[in-house]
């Protein structure tokens, strides 16, 4: 056992980690966090994704005591109770999600995206949006919904700050 | 009494499941844990055909933790029985642990038990277990081969199941006919794949003898019924949950042994146990689709009439028959619907499953329907080839145009839209066909289109499983509608939502009959302890006869709010209106009472009611779907680019034409038409389950196992023709699988335009495209 202090979601923790824990495993179990979802545990689907300090990543093929010290960030911290993150509130305008398995990891994957177009000013086309997103696997919506939500959502910020 | 004018229906509404969702509040199965809980890994076959000398757990002692292991000698006689009742039938049983022989790589063989997850998975593998291998059945062929031997004792060789289904006459069309149009074609083996894994929690309860199942599962009233007749055990005091599900697609619309394996291990070490299955073992051992190959021959007049069609159908069923719907389940449907949307006069089908050692077939999105339909609407074009004649005319001149229709089989089709949805596709690719002729004479780059015209019976009723005499039995579904004092409402609804939307479409259902806020019901499913004895969520039949149900028990309830309302308005029942909360006497907007008012005189005031009525506000309806189900159409087509140098085809567009008659939420059924159509893109182009010759998986991981990724995969376009039935309570059809029936076979349609060749199995990935185009490149050299 190592112990690791992790900064999750704000709130500082001091745990024991087995070597060979998964972070995604470490977050749902230690944390509580269950919007951390396990879609394939060999990187492929991007359900699992993350923020580890401020950059997505894929929490299944991450060891917990990789992480010591660092800053982590959830699905949970993005909207609250009520999911009310612009990325979010889009989501569901514009029906970017039915399960709702792969949800968390689309939001986690795509809210820098948007967060950097908004920075550079400017609405990428479908193609770099789909590009974005293409770490993530949905089964459900065919990407339509989600590609719309990410669209609205980069508009939103522009319309907001212009 | 009719119930409003609808208000809510219809309407695109946000669904208010998102939330949680969105927000990660959502419970799925991985997300149930309880205190001293144990853990479940299986050990799995890993040599696809041989008996089990055995099972050496000696290691187990020297871990220096608790674990528990059962093997098949414990689990003796229990087992999954999925029987049809043809006499002719070969039967089999998959014990839940096996029983001296394995059948198939990842047939469980032990399952071990710790109180981590991490070590369980470490303890199974020190388990070790000796094979004695057998000879491999691995095709369809060699499943026909009666030198090799039956995958069962007793049995006569490898075919399952093999029977006909006839009407007309067939040889009087052959004799008729101007071309005789003869073709072979075949569709891969898949997974279903939804996002989360299938998973069980069992919690065995000796004080109130109540066992508590959780699974992932589309059908947990079945799970139920299944668990109580194989443990014995009265299913009063089973109660199965299906928390959230991350999506199910028919994958989940199955009952697995481990389901009723994870009970047993709850009663058996008196603690509560979990089993997560892994994507490897989803992958190879949930259940796989499709693999299916079809000889088509139709009898063709000279004008293009189709006069008659002949069809001999094979499906490699793998291993064992699933339940509820068997291994008979999957070619008898292609027998079924093979006539399709055609005015089809004489026909005939002989359909068989064959067992090889390979993970069994079950139901996914569309059922047999998107092999069907490829052959179908493949056949359509190649006799327009033959012919010299465009496909849409063909195709236009040998549709159903009378309704209500009954079909060569003796289904009555109700009424569709489908000379009109393929006219109406006619328009919308007019600049697509012109662009695709232009590049005929590339030897670069080609364009084709390609469509697809079927029909899809949904909701079907009991008859038409009686007829298929199938251990499903029925396909009803019901639905509680109550009151509370506060005038909120609750629908507790035997449908399961796993993605569906349909906590807000039976709220949106239920508002419109009771005339309040869909915001103000609160729709609950997927646990047997609050609703009432329902099939589950399949077959499309989610809008028609859930939706259907809970129309009747709202109107119901509405019913009896109209009563005391005209009780206290000194007015007629029929005078009432129930909208926005209030009840008023048409005519008289002033006469009003608010309808908690209502549910409160029925609830707590009761000296307020009309003499002689009794206290309460709930109402119960179940509803059945019709004899030979609703008929939904559409038409799908593809615009594909093909470069003809690499094999590489990019979709240019994709456009869907449907009819599911009244539409509950726009936003939910383009949605479901969206990823249905996507889905059926992964089967077009992508989605591949690859055994080797000796049954050896090869694509157990999704490096390998690809699915479409968001790159590859154009807009969505989704036009609407709204054709109610008359045969639903409110006029819906099924949607939900429809979406994945046509892309195979629009998209092939496209590729044998675009490169003017025959195409005649699926998946068309670069490899097969590169192939396909060989022609265009030694024309090009020449």
């Amino acid at each position: 056992m190592t112990e690791i202090t992790l900064t999750v979601n704000g709130i500082d923790k001091t745990v024991d980690a087995e070597p060979r824990r998964l972070l995604a495993d470490m977050l749902r179990q230690e944390f509580g966090l269950s919007g951390v979802h396990i879609g394939c545990a060999h990187g492929a689907c991007g359900c699992c994704t993350v923020h580890l300090d401020g950059t997505p990543r894929l929490s299944c093929l991450t060891f917990a005591v990789q992480c010591d010290g660092a800053t982590i960030t959830t699905v949970e911290a993005m909207g609250g109770a009520l999911a009310e993150h612009p990325l979010q509130l889009a989501f569901r305008s514009e029906h970017g999600l039915q399960c709702g398995y792969c949800t968390p990891g689309f939001i986690m994957t795509l809210a820098p995206f948007v967060d950097d177009m908004v920075a550079q000013r400017r609405m990428p086309d479908d193609g770099e949006i789909r590009e974005a997103m293409s770490g993530n696997i949905c089964r459900c919506t065919g990407y339509h919904g989600i590609v719309a939500a990410v669209r609205k959502a980069i508009g939103a910020g522009l319309g907001k700050d212009a | 009494m009719k119930a409003e004018q609808p208000r809510h229906i219809g309407a695109r509404i946000q669904r208010f499941e998102d939330i949680r969702l969105l927000s990660g509040l959502a419970r799925y199965i991985d997300d149930i844990r309880l205190p001293d809980m144990l853990h479940a890994t299986f050990v799995r076959a890993d040599i696809a055909h041989a008996r089990i000398v055995g099972v050496d757990s000696s290691a187990l002692g020297d871990l220096g933790y608790a674990t528990w292991m059962f093997t098949g000698e414990d689990t003796a006689g229990l087992s999954m029985k999925a029987h049809q009742d043809y006499p002719e039938m070969q039967y089999s049983e998959q014990p839940l642990l096996a029983e001296g022989r394995v059948r198939f790589v990842g047939e469980p063989v032990a399952v071990v038990l710790a109180e981590d997850a991490y070590r369980a998975e470490d303890a199974a593998e020190h388990v070790l277990v000796e094979y004695d291998p057998l000879p491999v059945v691995g095709t369809m062929q060699q499943a026909r081969d009666p030198a090799l031997p039956p995958l069962f004792d007793g049995w006569t060789g490898n075919v399952i199941v093999q029977r006909q289904m006839k009407g007309g006459d067939l040889e009087a069309a052959r004799a008729q006919a101007a071309h005789v149009v003869k073709r072979t074609y075949r569709t891969q083996r898949q997974a279903g794949v939804p996002m989360e894994c299938r998973g069980v929690v069992a919690h065995y309860n000796p004080g109130d003898r109540v066992l508590t199942v959780w699974s992932s599962t589309q059908m947990p009233h079945l799970v139920r019924t299944y668990i109580s007749e194989e443990l014995n055990l009265p299913e009063s005091r089973i109660r199965v949950v299906a928390p959230d599900v991350g999506g199910g697609f028919g994958v989940k619309g199955q009952v697995y042994g481990d389901e009723v394996l994870v009970a047993w291990l709850a009663m058996k070490t008196g603690r509560p146990v979990k089993w997560i299955e892994d994507r490897r073992e989803h992958l190879i051992a949930s259940i796989h689709a499709r693999d299916h190959e079809h000889t088509l021959e139709a009898y063709v007049a000279a004008d293009g009439r189709v006069l008659g069609l002949k069809a001999d159908i094979t499906v490699d069923n793998g291993a064992y028959s699933t339940y509820p719907f068997t291994s008979a389940g999957e070619p008898g449907m292609v027998g079924k619907v093979l006539p399709g949307p055609y005015d089809l006069k004489a026909y005939e089908a002989t359909f068989r499953a064959v067992a090889t050692n390979k993970c069994p077939i079950g139901t996914y999105r569309g059922v047999a329907r998107p092999s069907a339909v490829f052959s179908q609407e493949r056949l359509m074009d190649d006799i327009a080839v033959e012919l010299g004649m465009d496909p849409i005319e063909l195709r236009l001149k040998n549709v159903v145009r009378q309704f209500p229709y009954k079909n060569v089989l003796g289904f009555t089709y109700d009424e569709g839209s489908y000379a009109q949805s393929l006219e109406q596709m006619q328009t919308l690719l007019a600049k697509d066909i012109a662009a695709a002729e232009a590049s005929r004479g590339s030897d670069t780059t080609r364009i084709g289109v390609g469509l697809a015209c079927f029909i899809e019976q949904t909701a079907h009723g009991t008859p038409d499983f009686t007829r298929r005499r199938v251990p499903i039995e029925t396909g009803y579904i019901a639905a509680r509608v109550d009151m509370s004092p506060d005038g909120e409402a609750t629908v507790d609804l035997g449908l399961q939502n796993h993605g569906q939307g349909l906590e807000t479409t039976m709220a949106q259902v239920a508002a419109d009959a009771l005339g309040i806020r869909p915001e103000n019901v609160y729709v609950r499913h997927g646990d047997t302890l609050t609703t009432p004895y329902s099939v589950g969520t399949w077959g499309s039949r989610g809008g028609p006869l859930g939706g259907g149900a809970v129309h009747v028990a709202a109107t119901r309830l509405a019913d009896k709010l109209r009563a005391i309302a005209a009780h206290l308005l000194q007015a007629k029942p029929d005078q009432i209106e129930l909208a926005d909360g209030v009840a008023s006497v048409r005519g008289n907007p002033g006469n009003r009472i608010e309808i908690r008012k209502l549910a409160r005189a029925a609830l707590r005031n009761v000296d307020r009611l009309p003499d002689g009525m009794t206290p309460g506000l709930e109402a119960h309806a179940s509803v059945d779907g019709p004899r030979d189900g609703t008929y939904s159409n559409a038409v799908h087509a593809a615009v594909v680019e093909i470069d003809v140098q690499t094999g590489k085809m990019k979709l240019l567009r994709f456009v869907v034409v449907e009819d599911c008659g009244t539409i509950l939420n726009p936003l939910v059924v383009d949605g479901q038409v969206r990823g249905g159509v996507v889905q059926g893109i992964g089967s077009a182009m992508f989605e591949h389950f690859i055994y080797d010759a000796e049954c050896q998986p090869l694509t157990t991981n999704f490096a390998d196992y690809l699915m479409p990724l968001a790159p590859e995969i154009p807009d969505i376009e989704v036009h609407h023709i709204e054709t109610p039935t008359p045969l639903t309570p409110l006029g819906a059809k099924g949607l939900g699988e429809g979406g994945a029936i046509g892309p195979a076979a629009a998209i092939a349609n496209a590729v044998a335009s675009a490169l003017q060749v025959g195409v005649e199995s699926t998946p068309l990935n670069a490899n097969a495209l590169w192939a396909l185009s060989r022609h265009i490149r030694e024309r090009a050299e020449a």
